[in-house]
């Protein structure tokens, strides 16, 4: 609470105070609004009738509710198997993240070597790095090594696009830790990637978070690669349903909606769930940055 | 150390071959297609004559229509789940995207000479050529198809060199259609010249209605409207293809001019649907089925849409078709079509199971299969002669183009902006949607169609 | 135990995996791409070296990206002088109001983030349609008719309905980003200049402001580099359209590749491209280390 001078008010200046705050919850909520509000509609059309989208009306009741247009989205969108396969490749990709990360910075921040300096920035550069640039050599190359309509084609990528913002976030948190406890226990005789991983990992947790957020999101939601990558069904990830329905129901813009809705609604129940953390860890990563 | 250091080169070696060794893959498989490249299919059975039928075997079918249930792609599903019934050890895989994005995986995939089995393919230099020369596809033996009833010509653009490449699967053209209903509302006369067209489209705006819907965010609607004014206005279906070839010019041929300025006078009449440069195809459709614009200016393989029950009562008894309207002071007659064989199926020379593949195609193109149920089906117009399947029950969509084709004079063959390989088709199409939108000028737009010629 | 810190073995093992996920996909297609961005390559068949030819066409030659560029700065610019003193002021208002109003808006403030990109590209095209979008019926209701447009067809004002929509969506970070630094500002900071008399606009200028640019200089950064970029919205929206008048420069490098067929060109452009990120990049950083520098001085 930012209540920063409570002891020498005048009441004037309370009721004042009070006002802007009504004026301010009055502003936010206008924000707020216009934040959620196309999302609102989205679900709102995703219940109705295709051509009642032409009706001039800003916002409807369906009645009766077109719950047809989300069967065929779970049918036809296919977004129960869309679903599961961004569970496992997300998951599968910021696990290495999370891993190969924390022994990297490890490797770039304590260990000591002529090269440290150099591999660190190297890789810091990938971040300046656009990822469309890759589209086209990746693809011939997973092409040729048959690595397309397998999940590597998707896992390599992401994990490789991952890891310099991982690092970077990793490594400067790492830096701030400081080495007497991984000292004391060289001295004892534990190996180093004992101490990495049962010792430094577990002091590296906000960063850690903050990274298995970050890459969440943005895997989570990847979707050029995905389009170009796999070739069939059979691993493509959510966004991609959106995408694919779109070309079979093009004149069924209502259920269209529907499947936007189902290819939403996984992140914001997390978000909505998760969103002290999620906030806090993102926040984290801007501040070191 | 010394240890170490081993390992350091080792690993650097590992990389550089690594890399080497995709590279190399790549250029291998690009330069020489007849490669042993595993195909995405995973078939066992090495690709024999017919003798070998018990061992199972699967083919990869690449198609454009993702909707399975209604149109040409159900026509291919059923004409498929019906071959697989009758020959119990093929699998069919099927893979569809849309348009679009069907061509960008079609392009990688011959990248990466990884073609599927089967796939659809456009049968038009700007998409197909390159395929056929580059020795991407199977040929095809032409004696298997004597007896297959396609038309004159349809299998031109699916050749090179002599040699067939390809079958064609519907006689494409281009259609005005339109809703009685509206006409007769607002007592606007169906426009047969380009001045009732213009005529009609001020009635229609006074009177706050969508003259025509059209997809202009799929610029090549726009090269085919233009290119039906054209001929039209010059009466000869080679005008815009000397153009291209460079016996003439786009910018100093009167012709041309004439018809900018006239498809120029059109749109800024409001001929067009106020969205029509971000109006995608289903959008442009979906403004003419649910009757909120008067006509819609589309190729005839959306016969379909007045037996569609999907659609209103009311939209499948008004909905009618017609020619593209003359031009009075113009040498072109209303039976002069801009028409083309465009989409069709092509087998894929690097495929594992080739006869199989070649078997399925010509399964599926007996006119007893592809023409018929089409036709019956009110999917397709076939590129193959079904006047025997006619069964009186056609649609009035069905039966007008009918007889649009029979009483043809001319027909243009492949649309100008596919006319070319390479980036023509980018280019040319580009211009086009940025004259319709005003980015260009009629000089810029002729101008730059003749600079994009030259590359 | 220093010989631990610099076993080599030990070295390798913990960098080799990443290193070489790394390598393969990051950094070995760049590599990739110089190489066919000497060639003219159609994407099918064989192909010649042309050397640099490619790359100086991208650089001299080519109006389309040079157009993306100015597009790229104008949704910089943009962001920056109207999304971030939006997402400033907000970021400050709401800290005010605290509890647990403070923490609903947060929440919702960054919900746009979360969405997938297709959902959201897909939901704006319908909220941009002509005749059935949300925005024109709107206007419609509230009796605006005269400033209904075809938001993503008409070629003057294109652009803008597009960087608005990457715009809103990047509302939610920016505004965290600021409401970091904003909670970061020492509450005694404020007290004392109350004390002083200071009214609130001078707090803000002399108080808040030099403490949290930091903060302002990573969102002006990210802001940059972003909007160099963005690809999926207008592949999504308008796919550069209508004709260039919405092209960023990774659309149009894959147009070029998988539309154009020009494989060898678009992977020229690949390259410029990194080339044009990295520079700006270090720029950037320059300008922010000679800053920080000033200001300590």
């Amino acid at each position: 609470m930012s209540d920063h001078t409570t002891a020498v008010i005048a009441p004037g200046r309370k009721k004042k105070r009070r006002l802007s705050r009504i004026v301010y919850v009055i502003l936010c909520s206008l924000v707020a609004a216009g934040a959620i509000f196309p999302l609102i509609w989205l679900l709102d059309f995703s219940l109705a009738k295709s051509n009642e989208l032409f009706s001039s009306k800003i916002l409807i009741w369906p009645s009766p509710p077109q719950w047809h247009n989300y069967y065929l989205a779970l049918t036809d969108g296919k977004v129960p198997q869309y679903l599961t396969n961004s569970l496992v490749i997300t998951s599968v990709s910021v696990g290495l993240v999370v891993v190969l990360a924390v022994m990297m910075s490890y490797a770039f921040i304590r260990m000591r070597w002529r090269l440290s300096r150099v591999f660190l920035n190297l890789v810091l550069l990938g971040i300046m790095i656009p990822i469309h640039a890759t589209l086209l050599p990746n693809f011939l190359t997973f092409h040729s090594l048959n690595l397309t309509d397998s999940p590597l084609a998707l896992i390599i990528p992401y994990v490789a696009f991952g890891l310099p913002q991982a690092t970077f976030i990793m490594s400067g948190f790492m830096a701030s830790i400081p080495e007497a406890v991984e000292e004391s226990a060289l001295i004892d005789g534990c190996g180093i990637f004992r101490i990495v991983f049962k010792m430094v990992f577990p002091l590296m947790k906000p960063a850690i978070i903050t990274v298995i957020i970050t890459s969440y999101i943005s895997i989570w939601n990847e979707f050029i690669m995905a389009a170009t990558y796999l070739t069939s069904d059979t691993y493509r990830t959510l966004p991609f349903s959106v995408y694919n329905f779109a070309g079979m129901y093009r004149s069924n813009y209502a259920a269209q909606f529907a499947v936007m809705v189902l290819a939403a609604l996984p992140s914001l129940i997390v978000y909505i769930i998760l969103n002290k953390h999620i906030t806090k860890g993102i926040v984290a990563g801007a501040v070191k940055g | 150390m010394k240890v170490v250091n081993k390992l350091w080169v080792v690993a650097l070696a590992l990389v550089m071959v690594f890399s080497l060794a995709a590279c190399q893959g790549d250029s291998d498989t690009a330069a020489s297609p007849d490669g042993e490249t595993d195909a995405a299919a995973e078939s066992q059975a090495p690709a024999d004559d017919a003798g070998d039928a018990d061992e199972p075997v699967t083919i990869h079918f690449f198609s454009n229509l993702p909707d399975r249930s209604s149109g040409m792609g159900e026509l291919e599903q059923i004409l498929i789940d019906q071959y697989t019934a009758e020959n119990p050890h093929v699998t069919v895989e099927v893979e569809a995207l849309q348009d679009e994005p069907y061509k960008q995986k079609f392009q990688s995939y011959v990248a990466g000479n990884e073609l599927p089995d089967l796939c659809m393919v456009w049968g038009q230099p700007s998409f197909f050529q390159a395929v056929m020369e580059g020795g991407y596809v199977a040929e095809l033996n032409p004696d298997d198809y004597t007896d297959y009833g396609f038309f004159d010509g349809a299998t031109a653009d699916f050749s090179y060199d002599g040699k067939l490449y390809g079958l064609p699967r519907n006689q494409d053209l281009t259609a005005l259609f339109y809703n009685q209903a509206i006409f007769d509302e607002y007592d606007v006369k169906v426009p047969e010249t380009y001045d009732d067209l213009m005529a009609a489209a001020e009635t229609f705006r006074e009177n706050g209605v969508t003259p025509l819907s059209i997809n202009g965010k799929d610029k090549w609607i726009l090269n085919l409207f233009f290119q039906d004014l054209l001929v039209k206005v010059s009466g000869d279906q080679d005008t815009i293809y000397d153009a291209i070839d460079q016996e003439t010019s786009f910018a100093g041929d009167p012709d041309i001019r004439k018809t900018a300025e006239l498809y120029k006078d059109l749109v800024d009449a409001g001929l067009f649907q106020d969205s029509y440069i971000s109006a995608d195809y289903a959008s442009a459709m979906n403004l003419f089925l649910q009757e909120e614009s008067a006509m819609f200016y589309m190729g005839a393989w959306e016969v379909g849409m007045a037996s569609n029950e999907e659609n209103s009562e009311h939209f499948r008894e008004n909905v009618q078709v017609m020619t593209f309207p003359t031009v009075t002071e113009g040498e072109g007659k209303a039976t002069d079509l801009v028409a083309w064989n465009g989409g069709g199926f092509a087998v894929s020379a690097s495929s594992a199971v080739k006869d199989e593949a070649i078997a399925l195609l010509n399964y599926m193109m007996l006119p007893d299969h592809w023409a018929k149920i089409g036709w019956e089906t009110g999917n397709v117009v076939p590129g193959q002669d079904y006047s025997s399947f006619l069964t009186g029950n056609e649609n009035q969509l069905q039966m007008t183009i009918t007889d649009i084709l029979q009483q043809s004079t001319s027909m243009s063959g492949t649309t100008w902006n596919d006319y070319a390989p390479g980036e023509w088709k980018t280019n040319c199409e580009q211009l086009m949607q940025e004259y319709s939108a005003g980015i260009v000028d009629i000089d810029g737009f002729l101008t730059g169609l003749d600079e994009a010629v030259g590359q | 135990m220093d010989r631990m810190k610099r076993n080599k073995l030990i070295i390798f093992l913990l960098v080799s995996p990443g290193l070489i996920f790394f390598f393969a996909a990051v950094l070995f297609p760049i590599l990739k791409s110089v190489y066919y961005g000497m060639t003219d390559w159609k994407g099918i068949g064989d192909f010649n070296l042309v050397g640099f030819d490619n790359f100086v066409k991208v650089l001299t030659d080519d109006k389309v990206f040079r157009e993306s560029l100015l597009h790229a700065a104008t949704l910089a610019v943009l962001t920056v002088i109207v999304q971030h003193p939006i997402a400033l002021f907000f970021a400050i208002i709401i800290d005010k109001i605290g509890g647990r109003r403070e923490t609903f808006f947060r929440a919702v403030f960054f919900i746009p983030c979360v969405i997938s990109i297709v959902v959201i590209s897909k939901m704006w095209v319908g909220i941009y349609n002509a005749e059935y979008g949300l925005l024109n019926t709107v206007l419609e209701f509230m009796r605006l008719d005269a400033l209904k447009q075809d938001w993503l067809g008409n070629f003057h004002i294109a652009l803008y309905s597009v960087v608005f929509v990457i715009m809103w969506v990047g509302f939610g970070y920016a505004f965290l980003i600021y409401y970091s630094g904003i909670k970061g500002v020492p509450e005694e900071l404020y007290e004392a200049g109350l004390i002083d008399g200071a009214g609130g606009w001078q707090r803000f200028r002399h108080i808040t402001l030099p403490l949290i640019k930091p903060v302002i200089w990573v969102n002006v950064t990210l802001a940059i580099v972003s909007s160099l970029k963005q690809m999926e919205p207008i592949y999504l929206m308008t796919n550069g359209g209508p004709g260039s008048t919405t092209q960023f420069v990774a659309n149009y490098l894959y147009i070029q590749a998988f539309n154009a067929k020009k494989y060898g060109y678009a992977n020229a452009i690949s390259v410029v491209f990194v080339v044009v990120c990295l520079i700006v990049t270090v720029l950037l950083q320059r300008v922010f280390r000679d800053r920080e520098r000033g200001e300590a001085s």
